[in-house]
């Protein structure tokens, strides 16, 4: 058992590359932190870092409240599972496992109990003499696993470890993970660029986006309070709508405009602080809404409605997904509209609003639309993305 | 038709081509009177009499079987000693960090078109100055370090995934033990055609051993034959007999081993 | 990590470390090569401006360019150096062709195609030494040698008994001949690795183009197989410069110096007359030959890699 600490780490790569900077965090004995990002901020390499495979340019990793930045990997007593698992090819399951074993020392006889007791917590006793080739993607995952947990580390680091399986076993190991690291109660890092990993694996999830730390907080926390404009729009599908808006008084309450429309809103969330809203008044703000904030119209009064065109819509049996265009300009950090282009979500532009709405009937691209706004489900953001 | 007609060009240009080597090993099984006397006619190949006294001959006239130990000796030992060197070698440039490396590495690929000839001279000098003249260590030394051989192992390592080695350094094992354990196990391709190359370039290796050596005690099978077949009286049976013991070994590991053997050549001519 | 580190844990914690266990791997590599072949090659390039002979008595003098002055106003030399350089010019060419015909022969649909190629590629692993001897008994004089009887079967008779190796005007296409005996096999195995390698959708979207069998072989088998080709014409060039133990076993040079190649001189002047430093500056305009060979392929790939 031990803690994690990054200090105010570093890392340049060649001359100039910075790939990660002023990266501070600490995990605690038994938890189990997950690092999201898209790929290229910085994740695997905080990850590697750790493990001892990439030298720390500044800063301090620290094992156990001991700094470990001129320590190997094999100094430092971490297990690690790799995106491709990393299985040696030339050796079965059972000398895979040995291998770690047999470096630390260990009795045979000892090694051969710890072998039998892992494969058997892990369902792998059965084809523990078989070569990685012979194996299925999910075996060679559990074989990865097995290999790291073995020999009892006091750290457990896992990069991406299920990229490479299908959807479906993605979610079964998935669970079956979250149920071991809760048994073991091993102190994890597990780096990732699928948020609905991190938001149902960690403890707590820290968000990193071009080698900076956006955020760090339990899954929830993260969904419900974003630190930022990257934050909000990263976790969350369908993703945050976000635009400009600007805030005005009406009677006693505020209004909210944007594009074409005016919306009357109330302070209601909670923890917001009316003071500071009064000094954003007719400043320029960054509004941001869940997809779930919309709602059928007849479910809010008329001032709270909002009219667009239909441009996509997919019904997914249990809900409706809506992507329909309201005269508004989104606003998105580059970071994440480099995502939105590499998934290639097609009818999805730059003007193009999601809804989140209960199972219906599908209308049709072009149609005309109607739809409420809980406009008290707002997030506020300044111009630079900071969450107010 | 046309089908016809291709295995018919490719069959007269493999008769030709194996010709000269069908010539030796039947020639090598007639009485030596014979060899040059049938050698313009079908009897070339096809003989009146068979017999092994040739191979009984080279044996009573000279001591083959210090020349063959010789070469496998020399050979074997540029072969093991030299995998061994230039692995390593090439495992350091491809995947450690270390001061210097670049600038070593690019001397490497610089001695990579010397070819062995233009350093006879000097190498001739010094060795003599040594006195090492006639022994085993001046053919066998200056050839272990090899400038090919570790750049085939260079890019052969640089091709590999590197997680494999992360994996093991995180499974707590040193350079040393990675590279033994778990890179060398996954890089047989290169292994062997390093070996197939250089046991192939050494076991014919004429030149170096022909101005080196002087005596029979460490003379090696090609500057062997090349005696041999001045030796009065001139004996062609016996010349042949040679000349099958000499080819003999490698032809069957060649044929036992054809697969490794022509991929591991093709391999140097993509790396060139 | 609690444990008083000994002795030998510390050699190892510091082993471990790439700064460290880089040199020390690399090391025994680069000492051969300095030693073996850096260091005797930059001291054939100082000898070679000095008289220095082995055994003689007289003091080793600095004597400039001399030696190059005097090997190439040597007639032997000046012959090995035309020889050398003739050797190359026809066996890179010819060697290539029939190389590249085999390896096309062999890559289309054919009956015992890898017995072929074994019968193609066996001569490669035979030492040169043994082929020169098996060869000149091939060449063997009269009417009853083997080459001199297939000149008759197959020119009816109208073609005499040659003496190749004793004949000045055919003692050296004889060598070039043994010599394509032994290595056609090597390129046709590297050509033939290249064409395979060509994706088989070319074909296919220049069969669909309408363009013809010889417009397929020009068009993209030859642009393909570039490098292949460069690859392996280096390496006949710079095995054609080394000729050496063919003409030592088969005519010594001869006759009369009509196949006399730089390596046979170069040897010759140290180990029949000890010159070393007159064989250095061979050896050194040996080196720039084949510099100048490998740069002209380094130029070709390179420019290849920019149009690309």
């Amino acid at each position: 058992m031990a803690t994690i600490e990054y200090r105010n780490v570093k890392k340049v790569f060649g001359d100039d590359t910075v790939a990660l900077e002023d990266f501070s965090l600490k995990v605690e004995d038994g938890e189990f932190v997950v690092i999201v990002g898209p790929s290229g901020c910085g994740k695997s390499t905080a990850l590697r870092m750790l493990a001892g495979l990439e030298s720390v340019t500044g800063g301090e990793v620290l094992i156990d409240d001991e700094v470990v930045n001129d320590l190997t990997p094999q100094e430092r007593d971490i297990a690690m599972v790799f995106q491709n698992y990393a299985l040696y090819p030339h050796k079965t399951v059972r000398a895979n496992m040995d291998f770690p074993l047999r470096m630390m020392g260990i009795e045979k006889e000892e090694r051969e109990k710890r072998i039998a007791k892992t494969a058997d917590i892990l369902d792998i006793t059965d084809y523990l003499d078989r070569k990685p080739k012979q194996l299925s993607g999910g075996q060679r995952q559990r074989a990865a696993m097995g290999r790291a947990l073995v020999r009892d580390p006091k750290v457990s680091l896992l990069d991406e470890p299920l990229s490479n399986l299908d959807a479906k076993l993605r979610v079964e190991i998935r669970a079956e993970m979250a149920d071991l690291q809760e048994k073991i109660g091993l102190t994890t890092v597990y780096v990732t660029h699928d948020q609905v990993e991190a938001m149902t694996l960690g403890h707590r999830v820290a968000v990193l986006s071009q080698g900076r730390l956006q955020q760090c907080a339990p899954p929830q926390e993260i969904y419900d309070h974003p630190a930022n404009l990257f934050v909000a729009t990263f976790i969350g599908s369908p993703r945050m709508n976000v635009f400009k808006a600007t805030l005005g008084r009406e009677n006693d309450g505020y209004t909210l405009s944007f594009g074409d429309h005016i919306l009357p809103f109330q302070s209601g969330r909670p923890g917001d602080d009316t003071d500071q809203l009064e000094e954003l008044i007719d400043k320029p703000v960054l509004a941001g809404f869940r997809p779930e904030a919309f709602c059928p119209a007849d479910e809010v009064d008329e001032s709270r409605r909002i009219q667009g065109k239909v441009e996509n819509a997919e019904a997914l049996g249990h809900e409706l997904i809506v992507y329909f265009d309201a005269g508004v300009e989104i606003h998105l950090p580059p970071e994440v509209q480099a995502r939105e282009k590499d998934e290639s979500r097609r009818g999805k532009q730059e003007r193009a609003l999601v809804a989140r709405l209960p199972s219906a009937r599908p209308p049709k691209s072009g149609d005309d639309i109607t739809l409420g706004l809980n406009t008290d489900q707002v997030y506020l953001f300044d111009p630079d993305g900071r969450a107010l | 038709m046309k089908s016809f007609l291709k295995h018919l060009v490719v069959a007269l240009a493999a008769f030709l081509y194996a010709g000269p080597i069908l010539f030796m090993v039947v020639g090598s099984f007639k009485p030596d009177a014979d060899v040059l006397a049938e050698a313009g006619s079908i009897q070339a190949l096809l003989p009146s009499e068979v017999t092994i006294q040739n191979y009984v001959d080279v044996f009573e006239r000279v001591n083959f079987g210090r020349f063959f130990l010789n070469s496998l000796f020399i050979t074997g030992s540029i072969v093991i000693w030299g995998l061994f060197v230039n692995s390593l070698a090439g495992y350091a440039f491809a995947r450690l960090q270390w001061k210097g490396r670049d600038a070593l590495f690019l001397l490497v690929v610089l001695l990579m078109i010397l070819p062995y000839e233009a350093i006879a001279v000097p190498l001739f000098y010094q060795v003599s100055l040594l006195g090492w003249r006639d022994t085993y260590i001046a053919q066998i030394l200056p050839f272990v370090a090899n400038a090919f051989s570790i750049y085939l192992f260079y890019t052969f390592f640089l091709g590999l995934p590197r997680e494999l080695e992360d994996a093991s350094r995180v499974d707590g094992a040193g350079t040393l033990r990675t590279f033994f354990e778990i890179v060398v196990p996954n890089s047989k391709p290169v292994f062997a055609t390093v070996t197939i190359v250089t046991f192939l370039f050494f076991w014919g290796f004429f030149l170096w051993p022909q101005i080196v050596t002087s005596g029979e005690r460490v003379r090696p099978l090609p500057v062997a034959i090349a005696t041999f077949h001045t030796l009065p009286p001139l004996k062609w049976g016996d010349i042949l007999a040679f000349g099958v013991m000499m080819v003999a070994p490698v032809l069957i590991v060649f044929l036992v081993l054809q697969r490794w053997f022509v991929r591991g050549i093709a391999s140097t001519g993509s790396k060139g | 990590m609690t444990q008083p580190p000994s002795q030998r844990h510390r050699f190892r914690r510091r082993f471990n470390r790439p700064a460290f266990a880089g040199p020390v791997m690399a090391v025994p590599g680069v000492l051969g090569l300095l030693l073996f072949i850096a260091i005797p090659f930059l001291t054939a390039v100082a000898l070679s401006f000095t008289n220095l002979r082995m055994g003689s008595p007289l003091p080793t003098e600095f004597v400039g360019l001399q030696q190059y002055q005097r090997i190439f106003a040597d007639e032997g030399f000046r012959r090995a150096l035309i020889n050398t350089v003739l050797f190359a010019a026809v066996m890179v060419p010819v060697q290539t062709v029939l190389a590249l015909s085999l390896a096309l022969l062999l890559n289309q649909e054919l009956k015992g195609k890898a017995f072929f190629r074994t019968v193609f590629f066996m001569p490669v692993v035979f030492p040169m030494a043994l082929v020169a001897v098996i060869w000149e008994l091939i060449y063997a004089p009269g009417p009853n040698g083997i080459l001199n009887s297939f000149l008759d079967l197959v020119s009816f008779g109208t073609l005499g008994p040659v003496d190749v190796l004793h004949d000045p005007a055919l003692a050296l296409p004889g060598i070039m001949l043994l010599s394509l005996w032994q290595g056609v096999g090597f390129q046709m195995v590297v050509l033939l690795a290249g064409l395979q390698s060509i994706p088989g959708v070319l074909y296919e979207a220049a069969a669909v183009d309408r363009a013809g069998k010889i417009q397929q072989f020009l068009h993209i088998t030859l642009p393909q197989l570039r490098n292949a080709l460069i690859f392996t014409a280096l390496v006949t060039t710079i095995l054609a410069f080394r000729v050496y133990a063919q003409v030592e076993i088969t005519t010594r040079g001869g006759p009369v110096d009509a196949t006399t190649t730089v390596m046979y001189e170069t040897v010759r002047t140290v180990f029949d007359r000890q010159q070393v430093g007159q064989a250095s500056a061979m050896t050194v305009v040996f080196f720039f030959m084949v510099l100048a060979v490998t740069l002209i392929q380094r130029a070709l790939v390179k420019q290849e890699r920019e149009i690309a």
